[in-house]
Parts: structure tokens; C-alpha cells; sequence
């Protein structure tokens, strides 16, 4: 398989991670969409996570207004407490709105890249996200190595086993896994296209 | 010319602004500080009670402990007045300023090894570790007296917010300076015992509350340099060697090439 | 979990087709970026954004922002203001942690969970207000406007606070600054010298300042603290009376250690002296006093010794007090204090703070009670409408519980209606930036306030402990993020000023809203259309409120703003003491009301064996119970350690430093536990805390948790009879250590 063609498939996945980050909403969390996720789940080996998520939705008498209320909790506002805010500053910082998503800002934009006006915080989960999806659409390998370990890693390895020990709902479980998954091989093996 | 600041605890109620709008300015990490006040008492002094503050910050010292310790490998600097004439001289990653008697510390020549912080008798310094580049994991960091703010004609952050006009900056070489004033009239730093290092943050105050202050926060006698110095030598000289790519900082685009080239380095080793 | 393969290996089998593709909201744009440097910038390159009016307290010091790429770094005093200057505190400086709190309110929520054990849902604005409008209509309609029921506080609450009171019509609003605070020392004055006092005192040119419990440096309000410093140096004296040794009484000349509770039988005394000795200000009196006999009747049997032996001082040092007030007369201090709901008494210790100060002539006079001229503001809101009384909690047939209550109805005939059902029920509350389960005393009987609603909507920037109550919680916009309140005010400029100048400083944004927070004049007219009163919406947004309010000053927020964020105009000198100023000494009107007539001291109930009386007071880094949260305030100072005299702790076996919990005399236990403070400068009789620790909500994610509150220990509820405010000092407590219980030496 080609470099560039790689490429434009983990684009496609980074994209695909953003969208099951977002706020849990009928119109887009549809059939189509659980769908994909589930078949991604699977192509991974994860069947017994994949059941386990399938119970938990056919249990709830309203899976989404669950997903919904499990959304809030973890990275909204929620009781006891907000376990997981999606923002690199909170971990870095320790307050929204930190130097650290300045540098975030700052590397947008030395790739060519802002905010649109109603996104939400530069480095919340969903932008980087988005944004790697956008170096790798680009065949920017370097850059998307550098945004992984110097502004993406440090603070998500303290994010994922926030949710994987504190959700009450398998789903974003898997989420957070998937997001680890395709964030991390670089780490520890360097990032490569073609095998050596 | 040198640069020092009064604390007026006649003043001074306690309030920490000045430790606020200190952090603020200089972006310091939650878990540190350039700047502090401690409150102190209520205690008996003699027979009366006494209760007061001990807002403390870098002493900018004559003689400063934290520059001779230095490992860093010296370069030559020079350094301009107001009136155009330059002093060169040779200094480490940090030193005393020849023109305003401030103590600086260049970033992006320290190593990080905290040997300053552990010498200097005020607690005044510690290792930022959000600062981190090819040559140290976080960087000695301190109070400048603001000297980038004072440059462009602007107060210390904490004098300029100072409720009580308590904090009080300028040149302890001008006899006319308030500065200088408050030294005739018995202002004086917290010297380590048996110490002359000639701190220049100094205080001024009721007797009482100038006694409990002094009492309770003169340092010890400085720590032993050599010892210091042996070790942070050693500790510098490891460093580097240490350091994993991975945890290298915010780098441009050629040090992304660098993290490519060691992690392939590293998967070729493990095989 | 692991899954079975690795990514690369995924990447070059997997089969995508499946998989949609979202919408990116990050987007391409020509911007370049050099590399940083380590060394942090300082704010001076930044973009200054003028306008910035504070309310980490509600002084309000006008202020400055520093802005880089859209995000606040700074924030700074003014440098156009007289009043604050380029000063603000800790907390000033510390907003912008408030404005990006990570634990913020970001979204409208609904708990879908049981009231008081939240499961919070986000949901969207329209759900959210038609929640709520439904809501709170179906309450007037099956209850009558009554049986709505509004705790608010704050700049923000007022245009609500109006909405409810004057629109929808129900008196039962009990506001914190009014109930549980300074609401009784405004009427005490109003009773006796016909104004609220606010902390008009020139302490600046006064030759004494005289503080009953203030604790200047504990509390701080910038501009007063600057004129309080002012006239220490200009040599005023300065006399504390506090059981402990405050910030101000570690700066007094006389420190009178003045047994909790007795500060009127104090100022009896020392007015009495005064009387007896021909040593009052006999002109002042006679122009502007009524009622100096029955007064000095009624006060003639406390002499030094009696108040001696009542308030557990040296008569010596009464006398010593007295004398040195009337040595300096008229140009002393007499502080009517700022936080009063102390003992349940505090209605007749304000009026004893109004009359001394008569006695020593010091009302319009240089170092006295000195009210500024400021300038006039329209009062644009919701149209004022009367109700009538039919429903009004504080009448009782022709006569009121609590004449001398301040706006709105006291907290406590509130609860009790609400809770009982009597005389009617009170089914829909509405809490908008208070945080009742810290400000009112009697933490169960809130919760079952609440419990006994119908509806419960919170409006606030943060989850405060009361946010747990609601049904709907609604994310405000901060004081960073809005238009708002305008300050004004009249001051000297600058040393040698013969004329004071006036300034207006209305609030503008530093920066935007984040997220889908809003402001009150869009939550308040969206809840008023759901409710049927579109055609009684005042304005349309928070700017133009501002800017009507502006109207008769002739400056707009455009044009205040081009002045750089405050508009100056000159002032006229405050002036003598006006002709028919009087000063109620005896007061026939109370009298007639049925409580007494001149200045008394009433008792409170003494400590009971064993135990300690809980004194509270403030930080200098937090503001009531709403700053805690604040990462770097908290760090400043993250627990509230409790004071505790050094013989004491010596007898109970404690050392400083250790880690005690709390038990009150009604067998409450602290939920969290504390260290000790081992000191000489507290009386034995009693123990000290910061107000404000020790959260429950566990969404405060820096602060919950830390310290104690000490609110949760007052149980006992004393209600000054006048005013029908809160008494929140009458609580006693024992140490707890380990599991044991360590009773206090007698």
C-alpha cells in the first residue's frame, strides 16, 4: 500500500474518532453510524468489548439520552465531579485556556491552520483530532509525529485511563481506546509508511 | 547602579496581591512561585504580641550565591548603560548584571541542574518544569524584578498592584531614591547568619513585627558550595546522555526530524 | 484492552468504506509562527482592552485587560482610575482563573436525577427556558406569584431579582448581602440617621480610626484599604476591638480583646462616659440630635465597671478609649462595619455606632462619616408595581415581625413558609449567583426547602454547593465576559485636590463569552416571554440596560469607553452637615414599634461548658464562598486553619499543625477536618476560621473537600428581632482529634 494512500485512510479514522467524541446527538449517532463503529470495532479483534457496548445500548431505554448523560459527566460538568475535561491545558496547566493551548494554537497555525469561529477551545479533543486528520490528509508525517508527541500524547496519556477507570458506559470506554490505538504506535516504534 | 525593592510591612496588610499578579505576568506554573507572603504570628515578641508578613521574592544579592555555582559553561557577555558604555565579562547561565545589579538567568543556556535553587538561603528560585529544550529538562527560573517590565518604563507586576503602595522599587545607589531613603531610615535584608551576602529586597517596619520577621525567617547559614557543586557538575554531565527524544519539548520542524531519526535509532536496537 | 493487531497493520487491511465523514471545524488561514522563546513574554506587547469593572468582591475596582490571541492574560488596575488606580487584589488579580475554571458552567443542564443527587444531562437553551418558563408559570398559576420564592446575589441577580419581585410579583426574595450581611447595619443607620452608612468614613484625615470587628487586610476592598493605610500613616490612632488579634488589631495602638458578643454594652459604656463627662460634642448635639435625655437615661447605668466586668476588659482601658476618642473629636472614625450579622443583637450595636458617632459630632466632618456627592444614574429595570401585603411574609395583621427588616422579606419567615406550607405554599425557587447552602446557616433546613419545591433553576458561573439542588442549571456569563453594573463614585484625584472629582465606569466585556454561556437580561426576558410578560420586557440587551442607565449622565458606552473605560467629570466638595440632619438618639418610632427606644444591650447565650464559640471572618484571597474554586487563590492559602489559644491547646494536648475535626453543641459533626493554629491572639473562649472552605460539591474539582466550612456547624439560628437578619456567631463547638471528643478547659 501506498504512503500517500495511508495517509488518507488514518485521516479518514482521526476524523472518525472526532465525530464519536462529539456531544451524543440522534442526528448524526444514527444506525450508519454505530454501524461503522462497530464493524471498525471488530476489524480490531474487540469483540467482547463490541458486545459488551451492544448490551449496554439495547438495555437503556434511551441509549442516546444515556450516552448523553455519560457525555456530560465526563467532560462536561458533572456529579461528583467532572472527570475528564477534553482539554490538553487542564492536564497541562491545570485550567482551561492555558499556555499550553496557546501552543496548540501556535502550531495550527504554523501548519496554515485557525480556529473557525464557533469551534469550540483549540485544544480540545475533537480539534486535535480533526487537526491530525488534516496533517495526515496532507501527507505532513512529520508534523503529525511532532503534534503527537510534543502537544498531543503528554496530556491524552493522562486523559484515556481517566474515562477507561472512571466511565460508567463502555462505549466511550472503546472511544478513548480507539483514540490511544491510533495515537500511539508512533511512540514506541517510530513512525513508518513502508515496512522496513 | 543597583536595583532593590523596600517592603514597607507598616504598610503591608497581607493581602497577596502582589504573588497573584506575579504569576500572572510571568505565566508561573500553579505548584510554584517567584514571590510570597507568609503570614506570621500572632506570637508574643517580649512581652507584646506581634503579628505580621513575610512577602519575599529574589534578593537580587550583592554577592549571589546562586551565580557562583553556576556549571554551565561561561560565554562572554556584554552589557550596555543608559549613557552608550558596554562591560563585557564572562558569565555562566546565570549572573549578576554589572549595569543594574540585577540577578538574570538566560534560559535557553541553563541546564536545569538546580544547582542554584539548592544554594540560594530564600527558597527565591526553582526549576520550571515546563521549560524544557535540548539542553535542560526545566530551567532555573526566578523574579527578574520584572527587569523586561522596567525596561519598557513600566513598575515591578507587584509594585504597580500593590494596594498599600507597601512595595517600593528603585536604584539603592541613588541616595535620593525612596528606595535609598527607607535604607537610612533602618530598612534591612534578611542576611543568612553569619552570612554577607548583601540581599537587596529589604524591609521596614514596626520594631516588633521587624523582630518576628527576623526571627522567624532569617536563613540558616549557607549551605556548603563545594558539595553543591560536585554534585550538580555530575548531574549536568548526565544529563544529556539521559535524556529520552520523546520527552523533548515544543520543537521546530528540524527537531521533529531529530525525534524521527532517534526513534529509529531505538527501534533498530530493540530489534 | 488490547486489540488484536497494530495500527499499521490495521491501516493497511482495514476496510473503510463504511465509515462517514464529519464536518471539520478546523480551517485553513495564512498565519506564520516563529519559535518561541523559553522565557515567558510579560504582558506589555499585549493588547490592552479598557472597561473591565471587577466582582471577585462586589468593591468593584475598575480595571484593564491584557489580551493575547483572544485569550485574557492579565488583568490590571486601571490607570484612569481615582479610585483603585492601577491597583486590584489577589482576587482581582486571580479572575482570570475564574473566567477559565475548567469546572465552569459551559451548557444549560437538567438533572434528570433526584433533586440534591444530580445526574446532569446537557441540554439545549430552548429546552432549558421552556423548562423552566413552564415551570415557574405553572407554580403562579396554581399558587399565585407567592409561591415563588428568589435567592439572589450579585450584580448579575438584579434584573431577575426585579423581574420576579416587581413583574411576576412576590416579595419572598431574601438576598445574601441584605440577610447575611450588611442589611442590618443599613437599617440600624437608616433608623438613626435616616441613610444607609456604606463605609463613608474619611479614615484617610482621621486622627482615630475606631474598628468593632473589622479586620482590615483579612477583608479588603481596594480603595478603602488604600485610605485606611492612608491615615495610619498620616498618624492616625488606631483602636481594634475584636476577640482576636486581626490583621487590624497587629496594626492597632490599643487592642481591646473584647468578649464575643457584648460590643454594645462596650460602646454603652464608653457613651456614657462621654455623656457624664461633658465630653461629647454638646453643639452637635443639640443642632442635630433628637431624644439626648431619654438616651442618656436610658444608657446611665453602665458605667465603666459594669461594661468592665460584661465585656471582660479593664475598665482603664474604656476609659483610656473614650478619652482618646473625645480628645480627637470631631475628626475620628467610628466604622459602621460591613458584615454585621453577627449575634442576633447587631440591630442595637449599629444604632450605638450611629449615636456615638453623634455624640463625638463626627458626621460631615474631616476623618468622620463623610458621604460623597457621586453622580446620578437612571434606574432603568422591570416597572416598579406594588403587591400590596396580602402576601407579604414579614406583616402580621397591621404589624410587621421585623420592621427594620432590608428589601425584600428575611430569609428565615421564607424557609418556614416554605417548609410548612403556612400561611401558603412556596413551590418554585429560583437561586441566581447565591449560594445559599453557604451564606444562610442551617444547612438541613435548606435542603428541605428545597425539597419541598416544585421547580428549582440555578443560574451561576460556577457548581456552587447550592447548584446541586437544582432542577435546570443555567451557565452565566462572568463579570469578565459582560456587559454590566456601572460604578460611580466621587473621590480626591490627587493629593492636593481642593475638589473631588466623579467618575462612571460601567462594565464592559475583557473578552467573549465561551461556550453557551449568557447573561441575565437574555436567561431573564426569555423566561419572562415563557411566562406571558414579553409586553413588560424593559430592554433587549444587556447593553442597551446600560446604556438607558447611562441616559441622564449624558454618556453613552461608546463614548466611556473612548475615555479610555471611565468617564471624569468635576465633583463638588461633600460639604457640611446639612440643616436638617438628625440623628435618632432615642428614636419614639422604634419605640412605638415595640422594641427599645435608645441603644441596648441585649445578652447572648453564653458558651456552654466544654465548649468554644465559632467565630468566622474573612480571607483576604476569597470572597464569601465563591472564590474557592480558584487554583491560584486556593494555592495562596488551601485551608482554613482554625485558631485556637495557646494555653488551651496546651491543655487539650494540641500542637500547631494539628489535624482536628469539629463537633457543635447540637451534636453536628464537620464533614472534613482542618489544622490547628496555636496563638496567643485569640481570646479562650472561643475558636476562629476563614469563611468559605471546605465545599461539598465534588464538581469543584480544586477546592472540594479542603478545609472546613464552617457554615455546616451553625445550626443554631438567632434572628435579630429588628430586622429579621441572621445572628450567625451564637454556635459552640468542641475540638474532635482521632474519633475523641476533646471538651474545651473551662
Amino acid at each position: 500500500m501506498s504512503e500517500t494512500s495511508t495517509s488518507q485512510d488514518l485521516s479518514f479514522f482521526y476524523r472518525f474518532l472526532a465525530r464519536c467524541m462529539q456531544y451524543p446527538d440522534p442526528q448524526w449517532m444514527n444506525e450508519d453510524f454505530f454501524q461503522a463503529f462497530f464493524n471498525l470495532v471488530e476489524t480490531l479483534g474487540a469483540n467482547a468489548e463490541g458486545k459488551e457496548i451492544q448490551v449496554a445500548l439495547e438495555q437503556s431505554p434511551d441509549p442516546i439520552e444515556a450516552l448523553q448523560i455519560e457525555y456530560t459527566r465526563l467532560f462536561i460538568n458533572g456529579a461528583p465531579h467532572v472527570v475528564a475535561p477534553p482539554y490538553a491545558s487542564v492536564y497541562m496547566d491545570k485550567s482551561l485556556q492555558g499556555a499550553f493551548a496557546l501552543k496548540t494554537l501556535s502550531f495550527y497555525r504554523a501548519k496554515g491552520f485557525a480556529m473557525e469561529k464557533d469551534a469550540d477551545l483549540p485544544d480540545h479533543l475533537i480539534h486535535e483530532l480533526e487537526f491530525l486528520s488534516l496533517l495526515a490528509q496532507e501527507n505532513d508525517l512529520a508534523g503529525e509525529e511532532e503534534f503527537l508527541t510534543t502537544l498531543f500524547r503528554p496530556w491524552y496519556k493522562q486523559f484515556c485511563p481517566r474515562v477507561g477507570q472512571e466511565t460508567r458506559h463502555p462505549y466511550y470506554r472503546m472511544v478513548v481506546n480507539l483514540i490511544d490505538f491510533f495515537t500511539t504506535e508512533e511512540k514506541k516504534n517510530g513512525f513508518q509508511c513502508n515496512e522496513a | 547602579m543597583q536595583y532593590g525593592m523596600i517592603i514597607d510591612l507598616e504598610r503591608c496588610v497581607g493581602c497577596h496581591a502582589c504573588t497573584i499578579a506575579c504569576l500572572s505576568e510571568w505565566e508561573v506554573p500553579v505548584e510554584f512561585h517567584r514571590n510570597w507572603v507568609y503570614r506570621l504570628g500572632p506570637s508574643k515578641v517580649g512581652n507584646e504580641l506581634a503579628s505580621t508578613y513575610y512577602p519575599g521574592l529574589c534578593n537580587h544579592c550583592t554577592k549571589p550565591p546562586c551565580v557562583d555555582v553556576c556549571p554551565a559553561d561561561p560565554v562572554k557577555m556584554t552589557f550596555t548603560d543608559a549613557t552608550g558604555k558596554t562591560i563585557t565579562k564572562s558569565v555562566a547561565a546565570t549572573w549578576k548584571d554589572p549595569i543594574n545589579g540585577t540577578v538574570q538567568i538566560d534560559k535557553s543556556r541553563c541546564l536545569g541542574c538546580g544547582a542554584c535553587v539548592e544554594v540560594c538561603p530564600y527558597n527565591a528560585r526553582y526549576i520550571n518544569p515546563a521549560m524544557i529544550d535540548d539542553v535542560g529538562d526545566g530551567k532555573a527560573d526566578k523574579c527578574t524584578y520584572c527587569m523586561p517590565r522596567v525596561e519598557a518604563g513600566l513598575l515591578p507586576a507587584c509594585v504597580q498592584t500593590c494596594i498599600t503602595n507597601a512595595r517600593i522599587f528603585g536604584d539603592l545607589d541613588d541616595p535620593n531614591s525612596e528606595v535609598a531613603k527607607y535604607v537610612k531610615k533602618g530598612a534591612k535584608g534578611l542576611e543568612p547568619k553569619g552570612g554577607s551576602i548583601g540581599p537587596n529586597s529589604m524591609y521596614y517596619g514596626k520594631k516588633k513585627d521587624i523582630s518576628l520577621l527576623f526571627q522567624d525567617y532569617t536563613p540558616a547559614a549557607l549551605a556548603d558550595i563545594d558539595a553543591i557543586n560536585r554534585r550538580t557538575m555530575l548531574t549536568a554531565m548526565v544529563k544529556p546522555a539521559m535524556r529520552k527524544a520523546q520527552d523533548l519539548g515544543l520543537l521546530g520542524l528540524a527537531g521533529a526530524m531529530l525525534v524521527q531519526g532517534l526513534g529509529k535509532e531505538e527501534e533498530k536496537k530493540n530489534g | 484492552m488490547a486489540f488484536n493487531v497494530t495500527r499499521r497493520k490495521f491501516l493497511q487491511t482495514a476496510s473503510l468504506a463504511a465509515v462517514s465523514i464529519p464536518l471539520s471545524k478546523v480551517v485553513c488561514a495564512e498565519t506564520g509562527v516563529t519559535k518561541a522563546s523559553l522565557e515567558p513574554k510579560g504582558t506589555m506587547n499585549d493588547t490592552t482592552v479598557v472597561g473591565g469593572l471587577c466582582e471577585m468582591c462586589f468593591w468593584r475596582c475598575q480595571m484593564v485587560g491584557k489580551v493575547r490571541d483572544g485569550q485574557l492574560i492579565k488583568l490590571e488596575g486601571n490607570p484612569k482610575s481615582i479610585d483603585n488606580g492601577t491597583s486590584i487584589c489577589a482576587r482581582g488579580n486571580a479572575g482570570i482563573k475564574l473566567l477559565y475554571d475548567v469546572d465552569r458552567l459551559k451548557y444549560p443542564l437538567k438533572n434528570v436525577g433526584k433533586r440534591g443527587e444530580p445526574v446532569w444531562k446537557r441540554i439545549s437553551w430552548q429546552e432549558a427556558l421552556d423548562e423552566c418558563g413552564s415551570k415557574l408559570k405553572a407554580v403562579v398559576d396554581q399558587h399565585g406569584p407567592q409561591g415563588i420564592c428568589v435567592f439572589p446575589h450579585g450584580a448579575s441577580a438584579k434584573y431577575p431579582m426585579h423581574y420576579f419581585e416587581r413583574t411576576v410579583g412576590t416579595h419572598n426574595v431574601s438576598e445574601a448581602s441584605f440577610f447575611q450581611c450588611r442589611g442590618v447595619r443599613d437599617t440600624a443607620y437608616m433608623a438613626t440617621i435616616n441613610e444607609a452608612p456604606e463605609e463613608y468614613v474619611d479614615m484617610a484625615n482621621a486622627k482615630v480610626i475606631f474598628l468593632v470587628g473589622c479586620h482590615f487586610g483579612e477583608n479588603i476592598h481596594v480603595s478603602h484599604t488604600k485610605t485606611y493605610i492612608k491615615g495610619l500613616q498620616n498618624g492616625a490612632k488606631l483602636i481594634v476591638a475584636d476577640p482576636r488579634y486581626s490583621a487590624s488589631a497587629a496594626k492597632s495602638d490599643i487592642w481591646v480583646q473584647i468578649k464575643p458578643g457584648t460590643d454594645t454594652a462596650y460602646l454603652l459604656a464608653i457613651m456614657n462616659y462621654l455623656v457624664q463627662n461633658k465630653k461629647y460634642n454638646q453643639e452637635f448635639v443639640t443642632n442635630h440630635t433628637v431624644g439626648f435625655d431619654k438616651f442618656s437615661q436610658s444608657i446611665a447605668d453602665w458605667t465603666l465597671d459594669k461594661a468592665a466586668k460584661e465585656c471582660e476588659i479593664p475598665a482603664a482601658q474604656i476609659k483610656e478609649v473614650a478619652d482618646l476618642l473625645a480628645a480627637n473629636a470631631p475628626n475620628v472614625t467610628i466604622h459602621p462595619g460591613r458584615f454585621s450579622s453577627w449575634y442576633g443583637n447587631d440591630f442595637q450595636r449599629g444604632r450605638a455606632l450611629a449615636c456615638l458617632t453623634a455624640l463625638l459630632g463626627a458626621y460631615y466632618v474631616k476623618g468622620g462619616w463623610l458621604p460623597p456627592k457621586k453622580p446620578k444614574l437612571n434606574k432603568t429595570s422591570w416597572a416598579a408595581a406594588e403587591h400590596g401585603n396580602e402576601h407579604n411574609l414579614n406583616f402580621n395583621n397591621d404589624k410587621m415581625h421585623h420592621p427594620y427588616a432590608p428589601p425584600g422579606t428575611p430569609t428565615e419567615l421564607i424557609r418556614d413558609c416554605a417548609i410548612s406550607g403556612k400561611p401558603y405554599p412556596i413551590k418554585g425557587c429560583v437561586v441566581w449567583g447565591q449560594n445559599p447552602m453557604q451564606t444562610i446557616p442551617n444547612q438541613e433546613k435548606m435542603k428541605q426547602v428545597f425539597k419541598a419545591m416544585d421547580f428549582v433553576m440555578c443560574v451561576d458561573v460556577m457548581p456552587t454547593d447550592v447548584t446541586m439542588w437544582a432542577d435546570i442549571l443555567l451557565p452565566e456569563a462572568s463579570y469578565l465576559e459582560r456587559f454590566d453594573e456601572i460604578k460611580v463614585g466621587a473621590t480626591y484625584a490627587k493629593a492636593g485636590d481642593t475638589e473631588p472629582t466623579q467618575y462612571i465606569a460601567p462594565r464592559y466585556p475583557m473578552v467573549e463569552a465561551q461556550f453557551e454561556r449568557k447573561d441575565q437580561v437574555y436567561i431573564t426576558n426569555e423566561i419572562a416571554k415563557r411566562m406571558g410578560h414579553e409586553q413588560d420586557i424593559p430592554v433587549q440587551t444587556l447593553e442597551e440596560l446600560v446604556n438607558k442607565t447611562l441616559e441622564v449622565s449624558k454618556t453613552t458606552l461608546a463614548s466611556i469607553k473612548a475615555e479610555g473605560g471611565i468617564h471624569l467629570q468635576p465633583g463638588k466638595p461633600a460639604g457640611a452637615v446639612p440643616e436638617d440632619f438628625m440623628v435618632q438618639l432615642f428614636s419614639d418610632e422604634i419605640a412605638a414599634a415595640g422594641f427599645p427606644g435608645a441603644p441596648t444591650y441585649i445578652p447572648v447565650e453564653n458558651v456552654p461548658a466544654g465548649h468554644a464559640r465559632l467565630l468566622f471572618g474573612r480571607a483576604p484571597v476569597h470572597s464569601f464562598s465563591r472564590t474557592q474554586n480558584n487554583i491560584w487563590l486556593h494555592h495562596a492559602m488551601p485551608v482554613n486553619p482554625v485558631w485556637l489559644n495557646n494555653e488551651v491547646a496546651a491543655k487539650l494536648g494540641l500542637k500547631e499543625g494539628d489535624t482536628v475535626g469539629f463537633i457543635n453543641s447540637e451534636g453536628v459533626k464537620s464533614r472534613t477536618t482542618t489544622i490547628v493554629k496555636v496563638t496567643p491572639g485569640i481570646r479562650k473562649d472561643c475558636v476562629y476560621m476563614y469563611h468559605g472552605y471546605g465545599m461539598v460539591n465534588p464538581m469543584l474539582s480544586v477546592c472540594g473537600g479542603k478545609g472546613v466550612d464552617e457554615q455546616s456547624l451553625i445550626t443554631k439560628i438567632a434572628i435579630d428581632p429588628e430586622s429579621g437578619v441572621h445572628g450567625m456567631r451564637n454556635n459552640f463547638v468542641r475540638l474532635t482529634k482521632d474519633g475523641k471528643t476533646l471538651d474545651m478547659p473551662a
